[in-house]
């Protein structure tokens, strides 16, 4: 519903709300991209810039959670706006979670940068990039309410932790075989973890999206389907 | 919503002021011993429909329900054999501005009683007693009650006038907007005050507060226009409502 609030206030308010969130989402984003390039074509420049700019993605949640506390004190938010200010401030705590590993990435890819072995790096590209469309359907759940494209990032976490561990019984195979070259395979192994952890938060984000929709808690349904399916009949 | 038993029925009721039909086919169950709350814009029809309950609409000229029924523990109240001051003993009502009479503490409290016949000072003194404790005045008021009502401020004078009705011992309180008058400690003693009192009495608040609603009611209906738009427990109204208009006069986006 696009009605306004009568109280004109209120809706600067949310807008402005909704505006650092997508303004952090970008740095977020646009953070990991960076982290990603300065390992792939051996950048260190832009590894380091990816870990300066980690402070404004820091701020930005702090100022999120402030603009969140102001609304709630001042406006006492209800029904879908309550849901709104509870979900940006959750998703605030998400990506800033994500742009840390964004830093952990761009930390491996200096280590790797300034090794002078040469290790394949680009293995980790598919990885990447599933995980950056299932962040950026997160982020597009987030800004339209889509509670259908944030219910279903969970099935396609799945796949993303499938290839993450191919990708780890790969790099361990080599370790194996590494004959003293085992230590950029080991920054590889942490840059996947890192990835298939930007999966989780993204599913995170999918259903904070689904809870700002539809009210609806998603969170551990699976479990708690099964933990209400085993119980046994009351006689 | 919580089910508990049935405090009020109240089936497809329409309501008019003469030629003005104000309340549409309203049908509600509001549960026994919980507070229930009516919100909605000026003119929607929630002070009428509460003063449907105890038939004190009967005063207005013209006034006079069109159709349906409103059965008080499976009584029909429209029964044209029920006795009126029973009711009203049995459903007291306070309202939004605090009204005591022109009387002491103590004769506002035993007026009630009096009048019904009951005058045998060390009955009243405990009726007295009883009622200013359970409206959290007594602590107040217990070395002054000979004094006049006057001399008490907005919020306590408001709570006399709830220690008034619940002196009748009634099943039901109803409370049209009775914080409207009060700053918000007072507001806040009275709202603390109905989470005591629901143990005893069920309680119909009608209220343009809808913070208030949110802290101290069990269960809202939301009216517009003369007609009940939703009706289900507070949380479940005010966290997610079903319908597009409650969601719209709850955020404010209402015109």
């Amino acid at each position: 519903m696009n009605q306004q609030h009568i109280f004109r206030d209120f809706d600067k308010a949310i807008e402005a709300l909704k505006g650092e969130v997508l303004t952090m989402a970008g740095l977020t984003r646009q953070n990991l991209e960076r982290a990603m390039r300065s390992l792939l074509e051996r950048d260190i420049d832009l590894a380091r810039s990816v870990i300066a700019d980690d402070a404004d993605v820091d701020d930005l949640e702090r100022q999120i959670d402030q603009s969140g506390i102001d609304i709630l004190v001042r406006f006492h938010p209800v029904a879908s706006d309550l849901r709104l200010v509870i979900t940006s401030m959750k998703m605030a705590h998400n990506l800033e979670r994500i742009s840390d590993h964004a830093v952990n990435i761009a930390k491996r890819s200096k280590k790797i940068c300034k090794s002078t072995m040469v290790e394949d790096a680009s293995l980790t590209e598919p990885l990447y990039s599933l995980a950056d469309k299932l962040l950026r359907d997160a982020l597009m759940a987030y800004t339209d309410a889509n509670v259908t494209l944030g219910e279903g990032l969970k099935v396609r976490d799945k796949e993303l932790d499938q290839l993450h561990k191919q990708m780890i019984a790969s790099l361990s195979a080599r370790l194996e075989d590494s004959n003293g070259r085992s230590e950029n395979l080991l920054h590889l192994i942490f840059v996947a973890r890192s990835i298939e952890r930007i999966g989780d938060l993204a599913v995170n984000i999918g259903e904070d999206a689904v809870f700002l929709g539809e009210a609806r808690d998603i969170r551990h349904e699976h479990r708690r389907n099964s933990a209400e399916e085993g119980e046994s009949p009351v006689s | 919503m919580v089910k508990t038993s049935t405090a009020i029925q109240i089936n497809n009721l329409s309501f008019a002021y003469g030629a003005k039909q104000v309340l549409h086919d309203v049908s509600l169950e509001i549960p026994a011993r919980q507070v229930t709350a009516f919100i909605g814009p000026s003119g929607c029809g929630k002070s009428t429909l509460l003063r449907c309950f105890n038939r004190i609409n009967d005063r207005i000229p013209g006034a006079k329900l069109t159709a349906g029924s409103i059965l008080v523990h499976d009584i029909d109240i429209n029964r044209t054999d029920i006795d009126l001051q029973e009711l009203r003993r049995r459903i007291g009502m306070v309202f939004q501005k605090y009204n005591p009479f022109a009387k002491s503490i103590y004769d506002n409290v035993a007026f009630s009683l009096r009048a019904a016949g009951r005058t045998k000072r060390s009955v009243l003194d405990g009726i007295v007693e009883n009622a200013l404790k359970n409206a959290a005045l007594w602590d107040e008021v217990k070395s002054r009650l000979h004094a006049s009502a006057f001399g008490l401020s907005g919020g306590q004078q408001q709570r006399l006038c709830i220690a008034r009705a619940i002196a009748n011992q009634p099943e039901i309180l109803l409370m049209d907007e009775p914080c409207a008058a009060l700053d918000p400690l007072a507001t806040l003693k009275i709202e603390e005050l109905l989470s005591e009192l629901k143990k005893q009495y069920t309680i119909i608040i009608v209220t343009h507060n809808l913070a208030q609603a949110t802290r101290c009611s069990d269960n809202t209906a939301f009216m517009y226009l003369g007609k009940v738009i939703e009706y289900g427990s507070t949380m479940q109204l005010f966290e997610n409502p079903k319908e597009p208009q409650t969601e719209a006069y709850v955020t404010g986006k209402f015109g």
